[in-house]
């Protein structure tokens, strides 16, 4: 049995490679019958034939064949992508600007559906109902859409869609050449924010803005600010020369401006008269720059208003003006004080009373510069020198009086007088014991000639000595307060106390414009 | 073992994943319908489970010589083993269903002719 085992086994596998390769060969056979019956039924486009150098194809299908290669071939070529689809949508025919748009392979491709490649979506649900009636009735369409690819990436495309036809004029699918233009559209969208940034820094400008024709001269467009600026309305800007508008009313100068222009590609002046519609002339600062636009020159003219800044730059000149005549006069009147003081009192306390008088002036000085040298209230004049008995006023010391500005000359006599005043109270008067009282009043009395009036009466203090000589104090509160103002004083030692009082020419006295104050008139008692 | 042997053990399952490749000539109608009516085929009944590679003769011959393709187009069914090749447009939906595998019979997958 072994040995008829040992002798029958190759004879079996034999017969099994055998068997095996019949059923290979009958597979070719089939195979080859396949072949013949295809080429026989026109089932077959071409046969490849081996040669000598390498495989040789021949196309079974004449001219017509060769022609569509060709076509192919064009398509294949062109830069757009070219999709055909049969009617049941499926692609036939893809080249390879679509293989690279859409990230495919054509093998991958054809013979797939659409929406394997790209998904579609409109701008407007209206603009594929559109494309749907051109393709039934023109039998084409073009227009642009977003191409949605595989990978989620969206392309902004124009495509132009043909229904493909047989002889018979039975469509039988489309073809479609697409072009990618979303770099275009991004382009276009951020020239589409940058002209409506710019269109808004154009409209709300604070700046008058002319655009110029170099070539004609004539303005082209114009701002908002600068119908405002002028008084124009914007259709009479238009088309109008700048000298026409009342800038340069010299047609010279304004040519003489535009040949400049040319040359330096900038002009600037920094003040030049400008005259409205109404007549009224205007100070206005104009720079003008040429530049391109679109291959074209163009002229941009801003005008900026400068009045407010000549109104503000007179005024800095006024007021560095006063500050060197206020200086002056203040070193003058620090020289007399010092003089004084030092030529009347005791020697060993010439600092303190030099001390305390310039800081009077100083309390005096900060109010002024406080309200710009346009004067001081009298009732801020009045708490500022008083300063140091702020909790005394209200109860010790009343202050009465409306509310009046005085100039900046008796603001600052009367403010030394009223420290005068308050010192000898201190010392001597009211204010040196624990139940004197000091009223201080002010008032203006109508008439012929109006005046000032103003009294410092102390009562309830130490009993009232005459001094036995005038010093330099008597002359602050009597002379030279006087002579600031033109005034009187009366300065009268009484038992009950000190009373002091001015009356001067209200116009003297007291500011012309009295600048509005919010400072409520003082009450009876503060 | 021959190749004859290793080809007849897989029976297709319907988990079989299948490996396709169509040889045709450029957009002639014979190849474009080829395309179309495959893929309907795979479509329809190997959702998921094939690869189709679609090989442009025209453009890369040599393709053609190494699977020793002699008409276009030509299907070839790579895997599952046994190989097999059918030639002409593919309209004939039985007879390529049967190639593949995927039935012995039954209605035939509408399919078109140029």
């Amino acid at each position: 049995m072994t040995h008829k085992v040992g002798i029958d086994a190759p004879d079996h596998l034999a017969t099994s490679a055998l068997i095996a390769e019949n059923a290979r060969l009958q597979i070719r056979l089939a195979e080859a019958e396949e072949t013949l019956r295809a080429i026989r039924t026109d089932e077959v486009d071409a046969l490849v034939v081996q040669s000598a150098v390498g495989p040789k194809l021949y196309t079974l299908q004449g001219l017509d064949a060769e022609i569509m290669r060709f076509r192919g071939d064009m398509l294949a070529q062109v830069s757009d992508a070219v999709i055909a689809i049969d009617k049941d949508e499926r692609i036939t025919y893809i080249n390879a600007a679509a293989e690279d748009l859409y990230g495919v392979s054509a093998s991958q491709a054809l013979g797939s559906t659409l929406p394997r490649v790209y998904d579609l979506r409109w701008f407007h649900p209206a603009d594929e109902v559109a494309a749907h009636t051109d393709l039934d009735d023109l039998g084409e369409w073009r227009g642009e859409n977003i191409h949605i690819r595989s990978d989620g990436r969206e392309l902004n495309v124009e495509s132009s869609v043909t229904v493909l036809r047989n002889i018979g004029g039975e469509a039988t699918g489309r073809l479609a050449v697409v072009r990618d233009i979303t770099e275009r559209k991004q382009h276009e969208n951020k020239l589409q924010v940058s002209e409506v940034r710019y269109r808004r820094l154009f409209e709300a400008a604070h700046d008058g803005i002319l655009v110029i024709d170099p070539g004609t001269s004539k303005i082209i467009d114009a701002n908002p600010f600068m119908t405002q600026l002028l008084g124009y309305p914007y259709s009479d800007l238009i088309g109008k020369e700048l000298f026409e508008i009342g800038l340069w009313k010299d047609g010279r100068a304004s040519q003489d401006m535009f040949a400049k222009l040319k040359l330096s590609g900038q002009v600037r002046y920094e003040n030049l008269p400008l005259e409205r519609v109404s007549g009224e002339h205007q100070d206005v600062e104009v720079v003008a720059n040429l530049y391109e636009e679109n291959g074209r020159s163009v002229i941009q003219c801003n005008i900026r208003d400068i009045s407010e800044r000549r109104r503000s730059e007179a005024h800095v000149e006024m007021l560095m003006a006063e500050v060197n005549h206020r200086a002056k006069n203040l070193l003058a009147v620090v020289q007399a004080v010092a003089y004084q003081t030092a030529r009347q009192g005791d020697p060993a306390t010439l600092m303190t009373r030099l001390s305390e008088r310039i800081n009077g002036l100083a309390i005096g000085q900060d109010l002024l510069v406080k309200n710009q040298w346009h004067g001081v209230d009298v009732a801020d004049l009045v708490r500022g020198q008083l300063a140091h008995f702020a909790d005394l006023i209200g109860t010790r010391v009343s202050l009465s009086g409306p509310t009046l500005r005085l100039t900046s000359e008796a603001a600052q006599a009367i403010g030394m007088a009223l420290h005068e005043l308050a010192t000898n109270a201190v010392k001597y008067g009211a204010l040196s014991n624990l139940e004197g009282c000091v009223h201080i009043a002010w008032k203006t009395l109508p008439g012929n000639q109006p005046t000032f009036d103003m009294s410092w009466v102390e009562s309830g203090g130490p009993a009232v000595t005459v001094p036995t000589h005038k010093g330099f104090g008597h002359t602050i509160i009597g002379r030279l307060v006087e002579a600031s103002v033109q005034g009187v004083t009366q300065i009268a030692f009484e038992p009950g106390g000190l009373m002091w009082r001015l009356t001067a020419p209200m116009d003297n006295a007291i500011a012309p414009a009295n600048p509005a104050k919010s400072a409520s008139p003082a009450s009876a008692v503060l | 073992m021959t190749n004859a042997h290793l080809e007849a053990v897989e029976p297709a399952g319907e988990t079989t994943h299948y490996v396709l490749h169509l040889y045709v000539t450029g957009s002639t109608p014979r190849s474009i319908q080829a395309i179309a009516n495959i893929r309907k085929i795979c479509e329809a009944h190997l959702v998921g489970r094939y690869d189709l590679d679609v090989v442009d003769i025209s453009e890369d011959p040599m393709r053609a010589q190494s699977e020793q393709i002699i008409a276009a187009p030509t299907l070839i069914k790579t895997l599952p083993l046994p190989l097999r090749r059918f030639i002409g447009d593919m309209s004939q939906t039985d007879r390529i269903m049967v190639g593949l595998d995927l039935r012995a019979g039954g209605a035939a997958i509408p399919t078109e002719r140029s």
